[in-house]
């Protein structure tokens, strides 16, 4: 019985958590085509730009692609904020979900809209680059795998995390000066801080400063998170309407 | 003020025990960010019936439910459902849950709405089709939430109470923005359920407490002001409407509200009497109501 009981809770969370990304897929398709819509601009505004066999594409293709996949953040923070209002929270703190499962699904949710912008301006970009000569290379492929993937992951999730925390800690306000109009700055703010410190410590491979810094990123937002969910009083996650 | 030959006590427990099933607070306090609006609240409900919690705005009839539903851990005291504590999950598998609030998340339509708190609740496919069909809302099934009157959002919120059986009740005004058709209807389901299970139902509409409830759980800054049978209550003074035709001269036209002559009776056995006198006088009698609810002193 308490296996068929766990198996059942690992399904329904399971179940719970796909829900969550198709919704945030609904509430925040406009931050998606925003940040794949400019993703893909630029993209293509550096291979008009390139001459053939240049390297402007290769320089700044796998810098910039973060920038946007933090908007990825926006339509999972939408979400957690909107559930709290809407008193979503506290209906399935009754059924016995935890705070920590909450803010779980809210990060699930921000991967998985910066996976679909991330893989979008991947596919098409390095397609469209690839059609018009611009060679794919080692350096190219390497700079996309260490330092594009893991921070766009990374400042999506830190954004959210920070979005999920001060709106459970503060009432609900609209526009720019609301937990949901500031995040994106806290979003973009580790990309160009990791972007400073690798260029400005050239002696050090320029590769473990990005994927340490991500792997720093994460590690305190599980951190930021695990303290949040066992700090907080389950009142912070009822809608204050 | 009211008498009642009920127990005053805030510990006080009904007599009958038929369901099995038990809701127990001892010495509870709770609130919200340290602030508590509960204090050292106790009670026991055992009986299979509908427990009115009535009180005035902020006494913590929403705190009282929060708690129960193990929303709001409390600060001090203990909440068990069937003998087990609230934190645990398995009590909370003997709950259905209405918050004032629909709780419907957004980007959803109304049926994928219930499917996700079947899903949620562990609920399956068919039982999401018998909510439809029992609250009437198959039209709506296919609109966002966001799109609906606050009748109809009200409507898909209770048909989420239904989605799984439950032991246990808790229902936070459930019939607000209702119109009363279906305020009607709903109070019917739950009077259905009250036959085998606990229900706990908060209400500003004192008339409907009288007709659905049984017990009486009043609530007044944070504590157990009254808790008992609702049919011991009694108000000091039992005030009668009576609409005629020839009553003038017969019935004191100072004492009126509206189309009614009010009459102050002992109690409720003295109406037939009066309506005899009245009728041998002449008075050709519309309408006999009682124009003061006994639960009305609750709140004062």
């Amino acid at each position: 019985m308490p296996a068929e009981s766990a198996r059942r809770a690992t399904s329904e969370s399971f179940a719970l958590a796909g829900t969550t990304i198709r919704r945030t897929i609904v509430i925040g398709w406009r931050y998606l085509a925003i940040g794949t819509g400019l993703a893909l601009l630029l993209s293509l505004i550096l291979l008009v730009a390139t001459k053939h066999g240049g390297t402007a594409f290769s320089m700044t293709f796998p810098l910039e692609i973060p920038l946007f996949a933090v908007l990825g953040s926006m339509g999972g923070l939408m979400t957690f904020t909107s559930d709290r209002t809407k008193g979503v929270f506290e209906y399935l703190i009754a059924y016995g979900v935890r705070p920590r499962g909450l803010f779980t699904n809210g990060l699930l949710a921000t991967a998985a809209m910066s996976a679909i912008i991330l893989g979008l301006a991947l596919l098409v970009g390095l397609g469209a680059a690839s059609a018009r000569g611009v060679p794919l290379t080692t350096d190219l492929l390497k700079a996309i795998a260490l330092y594009t993937v893991p921070m766009s992951f990374a400042g999506a999730l830190f954004t959210s995390t920070v979005g999920m925390i001060w709106s459970s800690i503060s009432t609900p306000r609209a526009g720019i000066n609301s937990p949901l109009g500031i995040a994106p700055m806290f979003g973009v703010a580790p990309t160009i801080f990791v972007l400073i410190a690798a260029e400005s410590a050239p002696t050090v491979d320029y590769y473990y400063i990005t994927v340490g810094a991500s792997l720093a990123i994460i590690a305190a937002v599980v951190a930021l998170l695990a303290m949040s969910a066992r700090l907080m009083g389950r009142e912070r996650f009822l809608s204050p309407l | 003020m009211l008498s009642s030959s009920a127990p005053l006590s805030p510990s006080a427990e009904p007599p009958d025990r038929r369901g099995g099933h038990r809701i127990e607070l001892r010495g509870v306090s709770s609130g919200y960010h340290g602030h508590k609006v509960l204090e050292d609240v106790s009670f026991v409900v055992e009986e299979p019936a509908i427990y009115v919690v009535l009180g005035p705005n902020g006494a913590g009839k929403t705190t009282l439910f929060r708690t129960v539903a193990g929303i709001l851990e409390p600060y001090s005291g203990a909440v068990k459902i069937d003998g087990i504590d609230i934190a645990r999950h398995e009590a909370r598998t003997r709950l259905q849950y209405l918050s004032h609030i629909d709780g419907i998340p957004d980007g959803l339509r109304v049926e994928e709405a219930l499917r996700f708190y079947a899903t949620v609740e562990g609920a399956t496919d068919p039982a999401v089709e018998k909510v439809i069909g029992l609250l009437g809302i198959g039209e709506l099934r296919s609109r966002f939430f966001s799109e609906l009157s606050q009748g109809q959002k009200k409507r898909v919120s209770i048909a989420r109470v239904f989605l799984q059986e439950r032991s246990i009740y808790l229902l936070d005004e459930p019939t607000t923005n209702l119109d009363p058709k279906l305020a009607r209807e709903i109070r019917d389901l739950v009077l259905g359920l009250s036959k085998d299970d606990l229900v706990l139902y908060s209400s500003h509409n004192l008339f409907e407490a009288k007709e659905i409830g049984k017990y009486v759980l009043a609530l007044r800054d944070g504590k157990v002001g009254y808790f008992g049978l609702l049919s011991d209550l009694r108000p000091t003074k039992y005030i009668i409407g009576i609409r005629a035709e020839g009553a003038e001269g017969v019935l004191s036209s100072s004492d009126r509200k509206g189309d009614y002559y009010l009459q102050e009776l002992a109690g409720p056995e003295e109406v037939p009497k009066l309506v005899a006198e009245l009728m041998a006088k002449g008075v050709r009698i519309r309408e006999v109501k009682e124009m003061e609810n006994p639960l009305e002193e609750l709140f004062a």
